[in-house]
C-alpha cells in the first residue's frame, strides 16, 4: 500500500521576534483530506501554513528549526533543504489569503500570472490551462464571457474564487487557506466550501478557519495549535 | 472648549488655503497683465518666418525659438539620464540595501537634495574643465555636461520617491506573487514597480519642474545668451531660465522687459506641456505594465 501520509512535521520550532509559536510541533497529515487548523486569534495559525512553502523567510525577525517534509511525485522531499529550489516548491505548494488579493489586471492576466512567472510561453495552451482552473474553481461560467475585464470588479466571493484559481492554474499537489471565507457573505462562503471538498481528489488542503460549524463541513481531520503544539481535536464532540 | 478649538482650526486651515490660492494667482496675474502683449510668434520667431525657424532652414536671431528648443533639450536629456538610474537606486535602497549601507546611503541622498544647485553648477564645471583636459578637447560646458548636473540635482528626488514608494506598499502585496511562485526579481519587476508607479512619477514631476526651472546649473555649464538651435549635445546653448535671468538684469528699455515676462509665460507653459506628457506616460505606463494579459 502507499504510504498515505503527505506532509510530516516532526521537532518543530518557530518563533518570531523571540516570541514562540511553534515549539516542538509534530504533525502528520493525510494525502487527498481537508485538515482544519483552529485555535485563537494570534496564535500563530497563518504563521504555521507559511512554514509549508517557506513564505517566512520573506518576514524579518523569524527563525526555524526542525524538519518538514513534503512528498512530491511519491518522494519526500526536505523543504528547507538548500538544495530544493524554492520557487519549484512555492508552485507545488500553492496559497490563498484572507482577503482576496487579485492583481490589478484582467481576469485572464490574473489567472495566467503564475505560468508567465514560470516562463510558460505557448498561448493557446494557455488559455486552455486558464479555463480548467476556473473550471475547477467554481468561476468558469460566471467569467467566460468577460476574461478581459478588471478582476477588481468581481464580487468578494468570485476574486476570492479567482485567487483560487490562480493558485491552481499550477497544479499544486498542495494548497493552504488561511481563513478562506472569513472576509464573504455565507452564501459566497458555501460555494467556496463545496468548491474545497471537491478539491480534495487532486490536492491535500490545509485549511486555518475561525468558524466551528465550517471546520464540521469540510475538514476531515481537525488540530487545535495551543501552547506551541498541534492537539488533534474530535470534532464530532463540538 | 475643543469645539471652539476646532472652529478656529478650521478658520485657520481656511486662511492658509487662500493665501497659498492667492500667491499663485497674483504670480499668474501678474505675469499675464505684463507680459501676455508680448507673447507673439514674433516673440518666439523674431524675423525669420515660423516655418523656416522649425525645419531649421532659417536661424532665428530675434526670438525665443532656440532657447525653448534647448530648454525642451535640457530638460529632457537630464531627466532621461535621472529616471534610469533614480528608479534602480530606489528599488536597490528599499528592497536591496539593509543596515549600515542603508542608512549611509540614505544619508548621503538626503544631503545631494541639500546641495545648492550652484554648487552642483561649480561641480558640472569642474566636471567640464577635467574632460577637456584630460579626456578630449572637444569637451567643454554644453548641452550634455548640463543634463548631467541637472541630473545630479534631481536624481535625490527620484531615488527617495521610488524608495518610499516601494516601502510603503502594504505588506499582503509583496507576498501574492511570491507565493505564486515569482522569484524576488519577478516579484520587483511584475508587482511591485507597477504597484508603485504613482509615487514614482511624483517624483518625476519634481524632477521635471526642477530642471526646466533652475538657472544656477545651466548657468555654469553651457547656457549662453545666443547659440541658436543646438545641432549636438556638445554644443552651447540657450535657455528660457537664463534668457529671462540675463534680460531682468541687464535690460535696456521696457520693451525688452516685457519679453522677459513673455519668456516667463512661455516658460511656464512649457513645464505644463511636460506635466501633461509625464502623467500621460504614466497612465500608459500603468496600462502597459498591469493590463496586458
Amino acid at each position: 500500500m502507499n504510504d498515505p501520509v503527505k506532509i510530516k512535521i516532526e521537532h518543530l520550532f518557530f518563533s518570531y521576534r523571540d516570541r514562540f509559536v511553534l515549539r516542538d510541533a509534530n504533525l502528520r497529515i493525510a494525502e487527498n483530506t481537508i485538515t482544519a487548523i483552529i485555535g485563537p486569534s494570534g496564535i500563530g495559525k497563518s504563521t504555521f501554513l507559511m512554514t509549508l512553502n517557506r513564505l517566512w523567510e520573506t518576514i524579518p525577525g523569524t527563525k526555524l528549526q526542525g524538519r518538514i517534509e513534503i512528498k512530491f511525485q511519491g518522494q519526500f522531499q526536505e523543504i528547507h533543504n538548500r538544495n530544493y529550489p524554492l520557487t519549484t516548491l512555492r508552485r507545488s505548494v500553492g496559497m490563498v489569503f484572507q482577503t482576496p488579493n487579485p492583481l490589478p489586471m484582467n481576469i485572464f492576466g490574473n489567472v495566467s500570472f503564475p505560468l508567465k512567472l514560470a516562463g510558460f510561453r505557448q498561448k493557446s495552451k494557455m488559455a486552455d490551462r486558464v479555463e480548467q482552473a476556473l473550471k475547477r474553481a467554481y468561476l468558469w461560467d460566471e467569467v467566460k464571457d468577460r476574461l478581459n475585464e478588471d478582476a477588481l470588479l468581481l464580487s468578494g466571493g468570485q476574486q476570492q474564487r479567482l485567487c483560487i484559481a490562480r493558485a491552481l492554474i499550477l497544479e499544486p499537489e498542495i494548497l493552504l487557506l488561511d481563513e478562506p471565507t472569513s472576509s464573504l457573505d455565507p452564501k459566497a462562503g458555501a460555494v467556496i466550501e463545496e468548491l474545497l471538498v471537491n478539491l480534495k481528489n487532486s490536492c491535500t488542503l490545509l485549511i486555518v478557519s475561525h468558524y466551528q460549524d465550517q471546520v464540521q463541513r469540510v475538514a476531515d481531520t481537525v488540530f487545535e495549535l495551543a501552547e506551541g503544539k498541534f492537539v488533534p481535536v474530535d470534532f464530532r464532540q463540538y | 472648549m475643543s469645539r471652539c478649538m476646532e472652529r478656529i482650526l478650521i478658520v485657520f486651515c481656511w486662511i492658509c488655503g487662500l493665501v497659498l490660492l492667492a500667491a499663485i494667482a497674483t504670480i499668474f496675474g501678474y505675469l499675464l497683465y505684463q507680459g501676455l502683449g508680448t507673447v507673439n510668434l514674433r516673440l518666439i520667431f523674431g524675423n525669420t518666418s515660423p516655418v523656416d525657424a522649425l525645419l531649421l532652414r532659417k536661424h532665428v536671431f530675434a526670438g525665443l525659438f532656440p532657447a525653448m528648443v534647448g530648454t525642451l533639450a535640457v530638460v529632457t536629456l537630464s531627466v532621461g539620464f535621472a529616471i534610469p538610474v533614480g528608479i534602480a537606486s530606489g528599488v536597490y535602497m528599499a528592497e536591496y540595501a539593509r543596515g549600515g549601507v542603508k542608512w549611509v546611503l540614505g544619508f548621503c541622498f538626503d544631503i545631494l537634495a541639500g546641495v545648492p544647485s550652484i554648487v552642483i553648477g561649480l561641480f558640472g564645471f569642474a566636471l567640464a574643465i577635467f574632460l577637456h583636459k584630460h579626456f578630449s578637447a572637444g569637451i567643454y560646458p554644453s548641452l550634455f555636461i548640463s543634463s548631467l548636473s541637472l541630473a545630479v540635482l534631481v536624481l535625490p528626488y527620484i531615488i527617495r520617491s521610488t524608495q518610499f514608494a516601494l516601502e510603503n506598499l502594504p505588506a499582503e502585496t509583496r507576498l501574492i506573487a511570491v507565493a505564486l511562485g515569482a522569484t524576488k526579481l519577478q516579484n520587483i519587476v511584475y508587482v511591485l514597480i507597477p504597484k508603485s508607479l504613482s509615487g514614482i512619477f511624483s517624483g518625476v514631476i519634481l524632477a521635471i519642474g526642477r530642471c526646466t526651472e533652475d538657472t544656477a546649473v545651466i548657468l555654469l555649464t553651457g547656457a549662453v545668451a545666443f547659440a541658436g538651435v543646438p545641432k549636438s549635445l556638445f554644443v552651447q546653448y540657450e535657455a528660457l531660465p537664463f534668457y529671462i535671468y540675463y534680460i531682468s538684469s541687464q535690460y535696456a528699455n521696457q520693451q525688452e522687459l516685457s519679453s522677459g515676462y513673455g519668456a516667463s509665460i512661455i516658460l511656464l507653459m512649457i513645464c505644463a506641456l511636460l506635466f501633461f506628457v509625464a502623467s500621460m506616460t504614466q497612465k500608459g505606463v500603468t496600462y502597459r505594465a498591469l493590463y496586458r494579459a
